[in-house]
């Protein structure tokens, strides 16, 4: 990489002495002297910036809900709740019995990783930013909730889980989040479809700029081409030239919109670093967003000499 | 080298510009292609430089019918061919040098090798010392020695000249008439467009003449005796 690099940042300086007379590359096309070269690796600066931030968030989504599904998928609540289903309420010691009989029960099960009966103050806990520190919960009907933590979630184990359940007693209510989290994974999923549509969207757009830049410059140059087809170049010499001027064009403004892509995102996980860590505390490149991340120069490249190569190649087909 | 058979050529649905040429080049040859202004001799010309096809009839060049030859085997036959065009064609972007060291550049020719035969070249041409000079800022007839130059730079086994004195005082018109007969007897088949009566006097080859659309050959009376003279 840091050899291509190289070769590259050699190539665009040499790319500054057009038509000079020495070293192997050089372009009988006046192509730097374009007015236009500047403002299509401005232009491809900022298509890949923009693709960089919705590629980026589109990871940091996909990390979101890994982060919250794995939190929470294998999490169940099982309910003891305060009121029967005839309307009457059950007493404190009635709940603490059926919710000490249920644990019991939990625990014999081989599915079942770990149990945890929430003892009233966890509950006072839960519920103070409601009801205030100071109520005594004595006089309020509360529910009994054991929090269980599972292997593995499948719909077979809360089918038998329900029925383990439903024979301590019929009212107690099993809760698998998936209720709330299944919106919330549906909200990520459309936020990242989103973020991959605007990659896409934009992307198509770079390759019109590129391709309709290129077309302009083979109409300013079509006589300087039309010579060089006359005294016998192949179509390759010339298609050659000007697509190491697309590549080299394309590479100085993905690197560039790259850079600052990263700078910015860099810039805004200091700043929010907070809200960051809520909601990412994870979150961190690996080497498969890395390898995607550097793969979009190299992609600008190869759109650049493709739109480059069949542009000119169509112009040359004129020519008999 | 050269064979035109039937060959007629119209700019879109306009009506024949050339209409029915016939004629054959011999290798080694050397003609002059000659024709009031607007009889067809920059046209003719770029028939032989493959610069177009013909709307009709049959082009034979170094043997081999150009309808069947592929794109790619059409550019290596282009590289035989030099070409003096009427309105020279240099790249303005160009050096002196480089306008001439282009055809050795399109056929991947070591770079030490180029600067020796240009250098030796615009040195002739009387350009030694301008060769890192624009084309813009040159006169008409530096431009020309030096899209000369270019054509003949490449050594090719045909030259087409189109006009290449026009510009030039009658000096250094002979001195580059020398150059292409020259060129000439190391075997370069040669074919020059003019209005120069004198110069078409002087070196006495057989004549090209268009005249609405047709062709006709003219040999000098004492042509034969010029040719005899030339090669002894
Ligand atoms: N590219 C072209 N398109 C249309 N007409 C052309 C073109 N080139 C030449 N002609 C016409 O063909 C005729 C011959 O032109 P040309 O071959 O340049 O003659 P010459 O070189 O003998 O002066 C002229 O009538 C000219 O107007
Ligand atoms: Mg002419």
């Amino acid at each position: 990489m840091i050899k291509e690099l190289l070769v590259f940042i050699r190539l665009s300086k040499k790319d500054k002495r057009l038509g000079s007379a020495q070293g192997k590359r050089h372009y009988d096309l006046p192509l730097n002297k374009n007015i236009g070269t500047g403002f299509l690796i401005v232009l491809i600066a900022l298509m890949t910036f923009l693709v960089v931030i919705a590629i980026i968030t589109s990871f940091a989504l996909e990390s979101m809900t890994n982060h919250w599904s794995s939190g929470l998928e294998n999490k169940v609540t099982i309910e003891i709740p305060a009121e029967k289903n005839n309307g009457s309420l059950r007493t404190n010691d009635e709940i603490k019995a059926l919710q000490n009989k249920s644990e019991e029960k939990l625990k014999t099960l081989h599915y079942i990783k770990t149990t945890k009966s929430l003892s009233d103050l966890d509950i006072q806990d839960l519920l103070s930013p409601w009801l205030g520190k100071n109520v005594s919960l004595n006089n309020i009907p509360l529910p009994g909730l054991i929090s269980i933590d599972l292997h593995t979630n499948t719909p077979e184990i809360i089918q038998n889980l329900k029925k383990e359940m439903s024979n301590i007693n019929a009212d107690i209510k099993i809760d698998t989040h998936e209720a709330w989290l299944g919106d919330l994974l549906k909200l990520a999923g459309a936020l990242q479809f989103a973020a991959i549509t605007i990659a896409l969207i934009i992307t198509i757009t770079t390759v019109t700029a590129i391709a309709g830049s290129i077309r302009t410059r083979m109409a300013v140059h079509s006589e300087e081409v039309e010579l060089l087809h006359l005294i016998g170049a192949h179509d390759s010499y010339i298609t050659r030239q000007l697509q190491r001027h697309a590549v080299i064009i394309a590479f100085k403004g993905s690197l560039c919109g790259l850079l600052a892509a990263l700078v910015t995102l860099m810039l805004i996980k200091l700043l929010s670093g907070e809200i960051t860590e809520v909601l990412l505390p994870e979150f961190q490149l690996n080497a498969f967003h890395a390898l995607i991340l550097i793969a979009i120069p190299a992609l600008a490249c190869l759109i650049a000499a493709m739109a480059a190569r069949f542009t000119v190649l169509r112009t040359l087909a004129i020519m008999p | 080298m050269i064979k035109f058979e039937h060959v007629g050529l119209r700019y879109g649905i306009g009506s024949e510009v050339l209409s029915d040429i016939d004629f054959t080049l011999e290798p080694g040859s050397f003609h002059f292609l000659t024709g009031l202004s607007g009889a067809g001799k920059t046209s003719l010309m770029s028939l032989m430089y493959l610069g177009r096809k013909p709307t009709r009839g049959l082009v034979t060049m170094f043997g081999q019918n150009i309808n069947q030859l592929k794109r790619q085997q059409l550019s290596s036959l282009r590289q035989r061919i030099g070409v003096v065009f009427q309105e020279f064609r240099l790249l303005s972007h160009l050096s002196a040098f480089d306008n001439v060291a282009l055809p050795l550049r399109i056929e991947g020719r070591a770079e030490n090798e180029i600067q020796n035969n240009v250098n030796e070249l615009l040195e002739w041409v009387g350009l030694g010392d301008h060769k890192n000079r624009l084309p813009m800022t040159m006169s008409g007839g530096q431009q020309q020695r030096i899209s000369i130059a270019r054509a003949v730079i490449a050594r090719p086994k045909l030259l087409l000249a189109d006009e290449p004195t026009g510009n030039l005082d009658n000096e250094i018109g002979f001195r580059l008439m020398t150059l292409f007969e020259q060129l000439n007897r190391m075997g370069t088949t040669i074919v020059i467009a003019t209005h120069n009566q004198a110069i078409m006097e002087n070196f006495g080859h057989p004549r090209l003449i268009l005249n609405n659309g047709k062709l006709e050959i003219e040999r000098p009376k004492n042509w034969i005796q010029k040719k005899i003279e030339g090669v002894f």
